[in-house]
């Protein structure tokens, strides 16, 4: 499966609605990590979540994201996991590892009062995490 | 404040007496420190983005905030760097729930006594509810991108949907640059046939022969250099619309042509043994009078009444001069988004001279002066010294156009004029209370003729 984290310099871009560019993250038969740079190629919710759906994205791991946004891409079948700040590789590797959900890996404010709090795949005292 | 609370809070330290202070100012405040850590973060701040002083103190601003321009155009990174401070900027932040919301931002620098920086502060207020009233305001003048708040127009954007659900053909009517293909463009958008193509052709720009070709097509060997067939502005329009621009400018042999085209909805591609049915929706435009061309015998008669189902008549900009600053404003609008510019807007003597002007070339005219002010203009208002000098050469007589004042008595006279000095209709014109064009044309000091 397909992972896009939305990437400004070395670490997660702050606001994905503003981002522009996606590290995609897939593993090939070999068990290996192959790693491509995408550029986002329009400011209009629906083209991105189009583009991403395109890409065969599986999951997105991006920073801030608002609502219609999200709810765009969860609608094409992408779990997504918001409101994630932190350098690419730990978070790379915390997702990898099951730790995405940690305090550390969350936005300020954006840890355990999520609006999604207490339904779908969110873990307990996490925000929003991995709405799909 | 009464002395006793004076004295409870010389009592505070220093910080907290800071606090209070801040937690007053029913905008978001906060300090910065040069590493972009947040030292000082008030409630106004916390209720915009969502996040509670404790968890944004020691953060990166950027995460706090969670802004569009943080990472690419950040407003204290250039303030840190020019020492410059930024006022109201538009920008958009996300806050803790997800929710976008339109703020408006200022940053200065924050140095102590000694004049050593210290970081700098960032001052934002919430103006989602100016930004909703701002859209319903734009969406009840503006219909599928055209923009107008004259009193012809917002007749037009009533009729429109009517029009374009109907199959006739339209003929759009209306000076050079006041938009004839974008009412064409509209009128598809708006129809049945919206999902598919609209062609446009430009009549006057071809002769008769590459008029024909162009318009109907060709098959192979036609003539020496048909090599294969060459479809048609018809065929490419097929279930679409056909937009004819300049069809005032058509030869009489054309006109023949066309007529036959529009009464049997079939036409011979050049080369062709048979005939090709078309269901085609047409749209004729002109920058002429067709009533006049065919009372001199220039157009006829007969394509005339084909074509002119249903008439539009656009008004020229001079007559809409109510539109000048809300079609200003949408030109920098779309200018700052395509330059990467951050143009506030015009000053008052700037817009009074746009306002007194005449604008043969009408809203492309317009549109071409706000783009050379552009060039000219790197930052903040656009002023005089960016617009053309024949802007300052033409003017109503009698007039200051310098000034708002003389702008608006140069306005007020057109429309009078127009209306042979009838104020009530003038009023009506205008979509004013006949009363209040009573009284500005009396602080205005306008002689009316008796």
């Amino acid at each position: 499966m397909k992972i896009a984290l939305s990437v400004w310099k070395d670490c997660i871009s702050t606001v994905f609605d503003a981002a522009d560019q996606l590290l995609v993250v897939d593993k090939d038969i070999e068990g290996t990590f192959k790693r491509t740079s995408v550029r986002i190629n329009s400011a209009d919710g629906s083209a991105r979540a189009l583009q991403l759906k395109e890409m065969g994205i599986g999951v997105l791991i991006c920073g801030a994201i608002s609502r219609p946004q999200e709810a765009a891409i969860s609608a094409s079948g992408i779990t997504v996991y918001p409101f994630v700040r932190g350098p690419i590789q730990e978070i790379l590797d915390a997702y990898l590892d099951g730790r995405l959900h940690l305090e550390t890996f969350a936005l300020p404010g954006c840890y355990g009062q999520g609006r999604d709090a207490g339904r779908g795949r969110r873990r307990a005292g996490t925000c929003r995490r991995g709405s799909s | 404040m009464k002395a006793g609370q004076t004295r409870s809070l010389s009592s505070f330290d220093r910080g907290g007496e800071y606090n209070i202070i801040l937690d007053s100012i029913a905008d978001g405040v906060f300090t910065v420190d040069r590493d972009w850590r947040i030292t000082s973060f008030n409630r106004a701040a916390e209720k915009i983005t969502g996040v509670s002083r404790d968890q944004a103190v020691g953060q990166l601003c950027k995460d706090v905030l969670k802004a569009d321009i943080c990472e690419k155009n950040c407003c204290l990174r250039a303030t840190m760097k020019t020492g410059a401070p930024i006022v109201n900027k538009k920008v958009c932040i996300i806050d803790a729930q997800g929710r976008r919301l339109p703020i408006s931002i200022s940053t200065a620098l924050l140095r102590d006594r000694k004049g050593a920086l210290l970081g700098a502060v960032e001052t934002f207020r919430d103006i989602s509810v100016e930004e909703d009233l701002r859209k319903t305001i734009n969406a009840k003048y503006s219909f599928a991108d055209i923009i107008s708040k004259n009193h012809r127009m917002l007749r037009l954007f009533d009729i429109l949907p009517d029009i374009a659900e109907s199959a006739s053909t339209v003929l759009i009517e209306g000076e050079s640059g006041t938009g004839k293909e974008l009412i064409a463009r509209a009128i598809h958008h708006l129809s049945p046939r919206k999902r598919q193509p609209f062609v446009a052709v430009n009549c006057g720009a071809l002769p008769d022969t590459l008029l024909e070709s162009e318009l109907f097509g060709y098959k192979a060997g036609a003539f020496t250099d048909a090599k294969k067939d060459k479809p048609g502005r018809f065929l490419l329009a097929e279930n679409g619309t056909l937009f004819f621009d300049e069809i005032g400018d058509i030869t009489p042999a054309m006109q023949v042509k066309l007529l036959r085209v529009v009464q049997e909805k079939s036409y011979e591609p050049l080369g062709a043994a048979q005939s090709v049915e078309h269901n085609v929706r047409l749209i004729a435009a002109t920058n002429k009078n067709l009533e006049d061309l065919v009372r001199q015998g220039r157009f006829r008669e007969d394509l005339y009444y084909r074509i002119n189902v249903f008439k539009i008549t656009l008004p020229p900009l001079r007559d809409r001069l109510e539109d000048i600053p809300l079609l200003a404003e949408h030109f920098i609008a779309r200018f700052n988004t395509l330059q990467q510019k951050e143009i506030t807007g015009i000053s008052s003597e700037a817009m009074a001279a746009l306002i007194t002007y005449t604008y043969p070339g009408n809203i492309r005219e317009l549109a071409n002066m706000i783009e050379r002010a552009f060039i000219l203009c790197k930052n903040g208002l656009i002023e005089k010294k960016h617009l053309p000098e024949s802007l300052f050469t033409q003017g109503a007589p009698g007039v200051d156009p310098a000034s708002l004042k003389g702008a608006t008595s140069s306005y007020l006279l057109t429309a009078l004029r127009q209306n042979n000095w009838n104020r009530l209709k003038t009023a009506r014109q205008l979509g004013m209370h006949k009363s209040t064009l009573y009284r500005k044309i009396k602080s205005l000091g306008i002689s009316l003729p008796k």
